[in-house]
């Protein structure tokens, strides 16, 4: 009989106990897999919101992430200039404010205000009405805001600033609702609007109606974003261009290194979990089975076939529960998900887990490993059974 | 940061400025303006306190206008800006308020973006701050305490957390439950010979309850004593990777006991239900025969 079918019929002897232990790798599988989903979900999914977009390059004017520092003060002519290059195929400003907003009658209230160049492809999805025109006195709102306002595209909406308090108020502008829009970066509470710059500009009574947070920059065909960066550094040394990538990897280095170190520590503890609960199984089924591994190699197994034996015993454990664990892993990773998704300021399509075909493969490298680790100090103690003591304590006992 | 964090941070005392330059030699000038900054800064910056650094509010230096470095700080740890660099300044807010003063700006010149008040009786925070908001409706008056709504990012972490456990504590229990079905099954003929000898099933019973009691224990002190040893090496790492004072792993007396309640049962609870199984067989059966 080959060594597989024999530790089948071994762990089927004893069906209570098998279960139990595929039940219990299975939990911890699906642990493991779920912490190799966490430790590179929210880089890859930032990443493909930012691919989204369909800009691969992103200028500011100092080091910090787009939308939290200083804004570039000659943005409309640092975008014409880019768009000079034989790289850019276009480049938009992009600004952010605080505005308030209210249609006739109905009380005001608060959103996130996006103004973009004029020549801008949309950073959003329509999914009701029109695109945002390139022409002013248009406006492109999210779902939520369309509701809480009830107003649909055609309908007109007054925004005004918000303003720092103690700041003048500003005249209100009427604009009328191209739109209703899903924005990639919205979280679940929030209200957001986009217009064209210079309405943006109206609305916020602005200064520096030039200025923006951010220069979008879509690089040319046959132009990687690297190169576009390259070129943009050599044309504006002042300004501070990232590519996607580069921007994820600032991200992944600080912005989300705390999930990657909670999925390092939890991997860490959960394989070390794992390794010494297969270990006392095993062991605790070695030792009950001395008698009967001292009879077989009294019949003539030999001690590789011995050893094969229980080594099979414990890919069956480890593949059979490693299996099970993958969509209770999948399953789990949805309900974690949803738990911190739930938190404050998180955009609603970004997850925390995504699966990738680098994680499943990790997961089944992991836990063969911890498997084969395992089953060592079992099998080193069948290996290393005096046959005919075995047998004769047997007798005896 | 979102656009809705960064517009509620516009203006507050604590501002990131640019600093454009340093000047190496130790200021003479005792009537510079003052500055604090942070440990952070200082450090990235290779400055010392007495030297002088020019600040400005405009990324292209403009208006910048020289201060002393009175002293460095340590930024209060705030978990919510665990990656950022606390690269921050402290001025006096008429200093802070000529730096950051736009010309066109019709601003009186001694508005501020937040006041915060210590209140004679803490308790009484909520209250007085649904009371200030009817008194002054332009104003939004905020009890600085942690927020216990649902989506606050501390209360989330620790519903992830607790999920977590919970996986855990399910996993654990199947394994549990495996070994002690061995254990039981190993000893199926020391049983029989108790139960043959006149030992009752209860008696065994209770002697398994009890024994699996004194291991439910012992493991669940040393999990506890393991806890409370590696405590101090995660602080440490995160505390060192995150250059931040704050405490990420704190076994406090409640979280050990809530650890030993869940445990201690359940492996008492495992060995005897293991037991039982065994128990309600013929003594005949057990041995055998």
């Amino acid at each position: 009989m080959r060594a597989f079918a024999f530790a089948w019929r071994s762990l089927a002897r004893q069906p209570a106990r098998t279960v139990l232990a595929l039940l219990g790798i299975a939990a911890v599988g699906a642990l493991l897999f779920d912490m190799l989903l966490l430790s590179r979900g929210l880089v890859v999914s930032f990443s493909e919101l930012l691919e989204e977009t369909g800009f691969d390059v992103r200028v500011t004017a100092t080091d910090s992430m787009p939308v939290t520092g200083p804004m570039i003060l000659d943005a409309a002519a640092a975008a014409r200039a880019l768009e000079g290059l034989p790289e850019v195929e276009q480049a938009s400003p992009l600004r952010v404010a605080r505005a308030e907003a209210r249609v006739e009658g109905g009380e005001p209230i608060e959103l996130t205000l996006m103004g973009l160049g004029s020549n801008s492809r949309d950073l959003w999805t329509v999914v009701a009405g029109a695109p945002l025109p390139s022409e002013t006195g248009w406006v492109v709102i999210n779902d939520r805001l369309a509701r809480e306002l009830a107003v649909a595209p055609g309908d007109t909406l007054s925004l005004w600033d918000a303003g720092a308090p103690g700041s003048v108020a500003t005249p209100a502008i009427d604009l009328r609702v191209a739109g209703i829009a899903e924005f990639a970066f919205d979280t679940r509470l929030e209200r957001t609007a986009a217009v064209r710059l210079s309405d943006l500009s109206a609305v916020c009574a602005l200064e520096r109606a030039v200025a923006a947070d951010v220069l979008l920059v879509a690089s040319a065909a046959g132009s990687g974003p690297e190169q576009t960066v390259e070129a943009i550094r050599r044309l504006r040394p002042d300004l501070h261009a990232f590519s996607n990538v580069q921007l994820v990897n600032r991200f992944r280095a600080h912005d989300f290194s705390y999930f990657r170190q909670i999925s390092v520590v939890l991997t860490t503890v959960t394989l070390s979990f794992a390794f010494l609960l297969i270990t006392s199984l095993l062991t605790v089924s070695v030792n009950q089975r001395f008698a009967e591994v001292a009879a077989l190699r009294a019949i003539g197994f030999s001690r590789a076939r011995v050893v094969a034996d229980l080594f099979c015993q414990s890919v069956l454990l480890v593949g059979g529960g490693g299996l099970v664990a993958i969509p209770l892993g999948a399953a789990l990773a949805v309900w974690l998900d949803g738990i911190l998704k739930s938190m404050a300021h998180i955009p609603v399509n970004l997850h925390f887990f995504v699966f990738q075909p680098r994680a499943l493969v990790l997961h089944v490298a992991l836990l063969g490993l911890v498997g084969m680790l395992a089953a060592l100090y079992p099998i080193y103690l069948a290996a290393r059974l005096p046959i005919a003591a075995t047998l004769r304590n047997e007798v005896v006992s | 940061m979102s656009p809705t964090e960064r517009s509620s941070s516009r203006g507050t005392l604590l501002l990131l400025l640019a600093l454009i330059a340093t000047a190496p030699a130790r200021a003479e000038q005792a009537e510079l303006p003052q500055v604090l900054l942070s440990r952070q800064l200082m450090e990235a910056e290779a400055l010392s306190v007495g030297d002088v650094v020019e600040l400005s509010a405009d990324p292209s230096g403009a208006g910048a206008r020289s201060f002393r470095i009175a002293g460095r700080y340590e930024p209060l740890p705030d978990p919510l800006l665990l990656a950022a660099s606390r690269h921050e300044a402290r001025l006096h807010l008429p200093d802070f308020l000529e730096l950051t003063r736009v010309a066109s700006d019709p601003s009186p010149d001694e508005a501020v973006s937040r006041i915060s008040l210590l209140l004679a009786d803490p308790e009484d925070a909520a209250a007085f701050a649904e009371d200030l908001g009817k008194r002054m409706p332009g104003l939004v008056a905020v009890p600085a305490g942690r927020a216990e709504d649902e989506h606050n990012p501390f209360v989330v972490l620790e519903r992830f957390h607790l999920a977590i456990s919970l996986i855990t504590v399910f996993g654990s229990t199947a394994f549990l439950l495996a070994l002690m079905v061995m254990r039981a099954d190993e000893r199926r003929e020391t049983v029989g010979i108790l139960r043959l000898i006149g030992f009752t099933r209860r008696r065994v019973l209770l002697e398994v309850f009890v024994e699996g009691l004194f291991v439910a224990v012992g493991g669940a002190l040393f999990g506890v004593a393991l806890a409370w040893t590696l405590e101090g090496a995660f602080n440490r790492f995160f505390q060192w990777h995150y250059d931040t004072p704050l405490v990420f792993v704190r076994v406090t007396g409640s979280i050990a006991w809530r650890c030993i309640a869940a445990a201690v049962p359940l492996g008492v609870l495992a060995g005897v239900v293991t037991s039982w199984t065994l128990l309600r067989r013929q003594v005949l059966e057990l041995l055998r025969r």
